[in-house]
């Protein structure tokens, strides 16, 4: 019954109180009850008494135009509400885009930094290039291998040497033992001279005393002899001792040492080609946000549409009001015409196909507001707002509300 | 480490094979004596068959090298490989010796 009410007071009709929902859809009907309404009310002066059919065109024509009027203003409301999201929404992607194109740019900042960074090793506090570091560690293990090479070469020209001071040891001592045998033999020879020396008796003392002297120089020798012999056997020991340390310093096989540079280069030439490629891969980077940038900045530049989009609809709402006010003058000098008895006919198909299109509630709920509820007593009290905030709940608990609502 | 010596008019080969290391110092100042005796200005170690060298091994080769030099005769160090190869290529022994593949 409520949404028959509305209905009568949108058009100011008191009959259509009395109307059931399912009327207001049922053309013919309506037709029949304004006919008989306006038989009575009919004015004598209506140039010339207009028939039935044109008095009947008249009232739809005057309802149309109540309508269309409250759909001229709405719509150019719509239309504003449509401009000012699409400029707002604009404003916000424009300002979320130059935030994205400055995080780009510092992207592109830091990776070109690392690129430049990437090149260079920090020695010692001095940034020194990758080139030079890899140049001069190769050089490095170069000299340290042709050490380790002249090295091992001295070693055993060491090696060699003392082999022959060896020999020549063993030599020496072999000359001490033939000194013994040929001291051994004059101290004999000595001893029989002074033998033969007393058997001469006066004649041979003299020769007694030489004989004497061979003996004692033969002693002197022995003894120097012995002191060679405790010498050189001191030598041949301490020489047996370098030979045997050397020998422990040259057998040390310092190849593998060596064989380790060829590890080395391979390590400084994946790390020289590694930081290569990861220059190409941050330069790439650098450049893809690079341009991400430059895009992002056509694309704000890009959203200046809005603008357009703006004086555009400004245009059509102009034209809206235009239309508006000349639907207002006819709707005006029509009334000026007619009989005051002369309802306007309720164009509930029209209504009802109008509110078929609009598939978003929000907008349906203000052409609902402004077709039907303007003004009212319902809308002062925010009936509508009520209905609109438990539609789902209204739509199952209270059959009238929701009727009324989700008529359209 | 064994060796054959083979002298022609010109050259004198050397076919050294097995490992040459410190142990081998003496057989190979043998060969040094052997090689600066013979008459053959050109002196040739042929290292095909020459499995390991250490690092002695190179200082003697070098001893070699100078000993022959003293008395004029060339010394060169023919086909070596594997493990000798790249001991020689690490230590730029080419600088020095004459390498021959």
């Amino acid at each position: 019954m409520q949404s028959a009410w509305r209905w009568g007071r949108v058009f100011g009709r008191s009959d259509v109180a009395d109307r059931s929902h399912g009327a207001l859809d049922a053309g013919p009907d309506r037709v029949d009850r304004a006919d008989d309404t306006d038989d009575t009310d009919d004015r004598p002066d209506l140039a010339g008494a207009p028939s039935v059919p044109v008095r009947q065109v008249i009232a739809r024509w005057l309802a149309f135009a109540d309508l269309m009027r409250r759909s001229f203003e709405l719509l150019e409301s719509e239309i504003d509400r449509a401009s000012t999201l699409v400029e707002t929404s604009t404003v916000d992607l424009s300002a979320r885009f130059r935030d994205l194109a400055e995080v780009a740019r510092d992207q592109s900042q830091r990776v070109e930094e690392i690129v430049g960074l990437a090149q260079f090793v920090t020695i010692d506090g001095e940034a020194v290039p990758l080139e030079t570091v890899v140049t001069s560690m190769q050089d490095l293990i170069n000299e340290m291998v042709n050490n380790i090479v002249l090295l091992s070469k001295k070693a055993m020209s060491m090696v060699y040497l003392l082999d022959d001071v060896q020999q020549d040891a063993i030599e020496l001592e072999k000359s001490i033992t033939d000194i013994d045998v040929i001291n051994r033999q004059t101290n004999l020879l000595a001893l029989n001279a002074t033998i033969e020396a007393f058997r001469a008796g006066d004649a041979g003392r003299t020769f007694a005393v030489v004989a004497n002297e061979v003996r004692h120089m033969s002693r002197t020798t022995d003894e120097l002899a012995e002191r060679m012999r405790a010498r050189v056997g001191a030598v041949v020991k301490g020489v047996r001792e370098g030979h045997e340390i050397l020998r422990l310093i040259a057998e040390t096989d310092m190849s593998p040492q060596m064989l380790a540079k060829e590890r080395v280069d391979k390590t400084m030439e994946s790390l020289v080609e590694q930081t290569a490629l990861f220059q190409r891969v941050l330069s790439n980077t650098a450049s893809s946000s690079e341009h991400i940038s430059k895009n992002i900045g056509t694309m704000i530049t890009g959203m200046q549409f809005q603008d357009y989009t703006k004086q555009k609809l400004e245009h059509v709402n102009d034209c809206l009001r235009v239309l508006d006010a000349a639907l207002e003058t006819l709707e005006i000098e029509t009334r000026q015409v007619v009989p005051p008895t002369l309802q306007p006919e309720i164009p509930s198909a029209w209504i009802d196909q109008l509110l078929g299109r609009l598939t978003l509630s929000e907008v349906r709920q203000r052409f609902v507001r402004k077709l039907l509820l303007d003004g009212t007593a319902l809308d002062a009290h925010g009936a509508l707002d009520a209905d609109v905030g438990h539609r789902d709940s209204a739509r199952s608990s209270d059959d009238d509300e929701a009727g009324a609502v989700e008529l359209f | 480490m064994d060796y054959a010596v083979d002298v022609k008019e010109q050259e004198a080969t050397v076919r050294m094979s097995g490992r040459l290391t410190f142990n081998d110092h003496a057989r190979m100042r043998t060969l040094i004596r052997e090689m600066l005796q013979n008459d053959a200005r050109r002196q040739v170690i042929d290292l095909a068959n020459l499995e390991f060298v250490d690092s002695a091994g190179i200082g003697m080769l070098l001893i070699a090298r100078e000993e022959l030099s003293n008395v004029q005769k060339e010394f060169a160090l023919r086909g070596a490989a594997g493990q000798v190869k790249r001991v020689f290529s690490v230590a730029q022994l080419g600088k020095l010796i004459t390498l021959e593949d």
